[in-house]
């Protein structure tokens, strides 16, 4: 099979992946090819309106495990490729020299056994790292359930690596996907995160004790393909980012592809709202001070759909508001709909030098059209209309329903 | 009065520097672009290096190193009233000192910052767009960038692909970037990683005959990669302007990509 052929079949079916960053390491050239920005890189956007920035592909898709909501599982009747381990070093480096990538984000289907797969993955990275001195970026996927030792092999040449969790609940991961669990996938997690804090800790005393994954670890979830709620799911992602001090957690709205009865029927479109209202809840979590209780609870189980999660707290908190933007603390101003961690900041670095009025506040990257119902400057209420979150409420949301593509 | 200079960053400071010891300036333009009014007086500004060194210094010192870069990255802006935006972000630097950057909703410091981010960000963007040939002796990459962002780039690509021999070309300046590469031993990089030269030439049949093939599973790769179900090109071309679609061979379809059923 040529290799034309095989990037057909590989590329295809690693396009349901979402992560693709490289951001998060920093280191320069020395003496080979490549290096890292920490700010990350973006080289295209496909016509789905992402980033490519890594060559994201699996190194093949034959896989002994049944997954029901996933293409490449057994009993589906679809062509199988596998790449050699030289050829996909030799694409990555041919790619890389000609800018079209910031690295290579490689993944794969579980091949005869996940110690299998996991020894031809570290093959690869290998022949990358030490024959062609490639010292772009690297994220990997660990198969879940590989031998630790051969994980933490690949964790010594990656820069990030990803044990994808699939679903929040061992409930749904049992109904979907038989062969997995998600104690063996938090074993697997857990492994790395010790390793992590391991060669942190020895880096601090021995000059030479190797880097080990210093992109750090993530994962990722799909995100319709069960009935979970949007709490679980949030508590999830919290809880891995406590306990396993995740990097990132990513969402990948389902594309029905397999007909089940478990399943969404095909035609379903993706849940992309959905998608995007819990990336903007990840995002409080991450960098606005929120914990997933404040986002969700028992009563409000759902994100909503016609109003992001901020204004919707906002909304459910008018104790809370308005704020007074010269006084407040910049964990306070975090909360205010339409400011964001750069023009918090900005606030609170004019503010020294002298108070702000409305005017000016428009001028420093806030969304005014949100925060003026939220705010004061000088004492005075910044709102064209009474601070009264019925009233705010209807003038925030859209009249017409929201398109679901029209979003982005 | 309005003061003319001749393009150069170090003509650029000259201005500044008489502006403080002579005749106040009014406005700066260059002087190939100025039109001339009735009422105005003008004054050509010769380049002085001693005295640009002075203010540049005067600047990293007096107001901040932030500054400095801010404003040579203003300047190479294409933004046809930059020298002015300079000249009052640097009088009003002059007398806060390194604080000035903290007036960012002052017009003065406002669009000024507003503009060097816009700098930024073509920067940031090109380190991702730029593509490369491989001619068989050196990559090749042309860009028509809006703004002369060449030298801010250069750095990147000197570390990232050290071992290669490379030309950046930006076609609207004819302008380019050569790297000539470490010598062989690996040992030792050569002096000056790489310089700015003129550059007329244009390379787009001197590619190698392998390179097709690789241009191709890119190619390829592109168009698989994309999920049909979430087609959003409104969204992609807000990420990759159409200005920038000539480059970018991606946007090529006509080397023949094979479509698989
Ligand atoms: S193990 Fe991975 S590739 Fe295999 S069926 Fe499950 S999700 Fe798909």
């Amino acid at each position: 099979m040529d290799i034309m052929t095989k990037l057909d079949i590989l590329a295809d079916a690693a396009k349901y992946d979402v992560s693709c960053s490289s951001s998060g390491v920093g280191r320069n050239n020395s003496g080979g090819t490549g290096n890292c920005r920490s700010f990350g890189i973006c080289h295209a956007w496909s016509s789905d309106g992402r980033c490519i920035s890594l060559l994201k592909i699996l190194l093949s898709n034959d896989c002994i495990y049944d997954c029901q909501y996933c293409v490449n599982r057994r009993s589906n009747d679809i062509p199988r490729a596998s790449f050699f381990p030289r050829e996909l070093a030799e694409l990555t480096i041919q790619f890389y020299r000609r800018n079209y990538i910031e690295g290579l984000f490689l993944s794969a289907a579980v091949e005869k056994s996940p110690d299998y797969t996991m020894e031809k993955i570290i093959r690869v990275l290998t022949l990358l790292r030490e024959e062609y001195e490639f010292q772009g970026y690297i994220h990997v996927k660990v198969i879940p359930g590989a031998d630790p030792l051969l994980i933490y092999r690949a964790g010594l040449l990656a820069d990030r690596m990803s044990v994808n969790i699939e679903q929040p609940t061992e409930g749904s991961l049992r109904l979907l996907a038989p062969q997995k669990s998600l104690s063996v996938i938090y074993l697997s997690m857990k492994e790395l995160t010790d390793k992590i804090q391991e060669h942190k800790a020895d880096r601090r005393h021995f000059r030479h004790t190797p880097r080990f994954v210093p992109g750090g670890q993530s994962t990722q979830m799909i995100v319709g393909a069960s009935q979970d709620s949007d709490l679980a799911i949030l508590h999830t992602a919290q809880a891995l980012y406590e306990k396993f001090r995740l990097k990132r957690v990513y969402f990948s709205a389902y594309v029905p592809v397999n007909k089940d009865s478990n399943l969404p029927a095909v035609n379903t479109a993706p849940p992309l709202l959905r998608e995007h209202r819990l990336y903007q809840s990840d995002w409080l979590l991450r960098f606005y001070h929120f914990k997933a209780e404040e986002i969700v609870d028992s009563t409000h189980a759902n994100l909503e759909t016609e109003i992001d999660p901020k204004t919707a707290w906002a909304l459910r908190h008018p104790e809370f508001f308005p704020l007074e933007v010269n006084r407040a603390s910049y964990e306070e101003l975090l909360r205010v709909p339409g400011i964001g961690t750069k023009s918090a900041w900005r606030i609170v670095s004019q503010r020294r030098v002298a108070a702000i009025s409305v005017e000016q506040l428009k001028k420093m990257g806030v969304v005014f059209k949100r925060a003026q119902y939220f705010v004061t400057c000088k004492g005075v209420y910044a709102g064209n209309k009474p601070y009264d979150p019925a009233i705010i409420r209807k003038v925030m949301v859209p009249e017409a329903p929201l398109q679901q593509m029209s979003l982005f | 009065m309005d003061y003319l200079y001749d393009g150069s960053f170090d003509g650029l400071l000259t201005c500044i520097y008489h502006h403080y010891y002579g005749a106040a300036a009014s406005s700066i333009y260059q002087q190939d672009y100025y039109q001339p009014g009735l009422m105005v007086n003008t004054k050509v500004v010769e380049t002085d290096p001693a005295l640009a060194k002075r203010v540049y210094i005067a600047i990293e010192e007096k107001i901040s190193g932030d500054a400095l870069e801010k404003t040579y990255h203003v300047y190479l802006s294409s933004d046809s009233n930059k020298e002015n935006l300079i000249l009052n972000y640097l009088r009003l630097g002059f007398k806060m000192g390194a604080k000035v950057d903290h007036y960012h909703s002052h017009p003065d410091v406002y669009s000024l910052h507003k503009l060097n981010r816009r700098v930024g960000i073509e920067t940031h963007r090109l380190l991702g767009l730029l593509r490369f040939k491989d001619t068989g002796r050196f990559l090749y990459a042309a860009m028509s960038p809006d703004h002369h962002i060449l030298t801010l780039i250069a750095d990147h690509f000197a570390d990232r692909l050290a071992g290669e021999r490379w030309i950046i070309h930006d076609q609207k300046r004819k302008l380019a970037i050569v790297y000539v590469g470490q010598d062989d031993s690996k040992m030792k990089p050569i002096q000056d990683k790489w310089y700015l030269t003129d550059f007329a030439y244009l390379m787009e049949d001197d590619i190698a005959d392998k390179d097709q093939h690789w241009q191709q599973l890119w190619q390829l790769y592109f168009q698989k990669i994309g999920i049909e179900s979430r087609l959003n090109p409104r969204l992609q071309s807000q990420f990759v302007p159409q200005r920038y679609r000539r480059h970018l061979l991606e946007f090529q379809y006509t080397s023949g990509t094979r479509k698989v059923p």
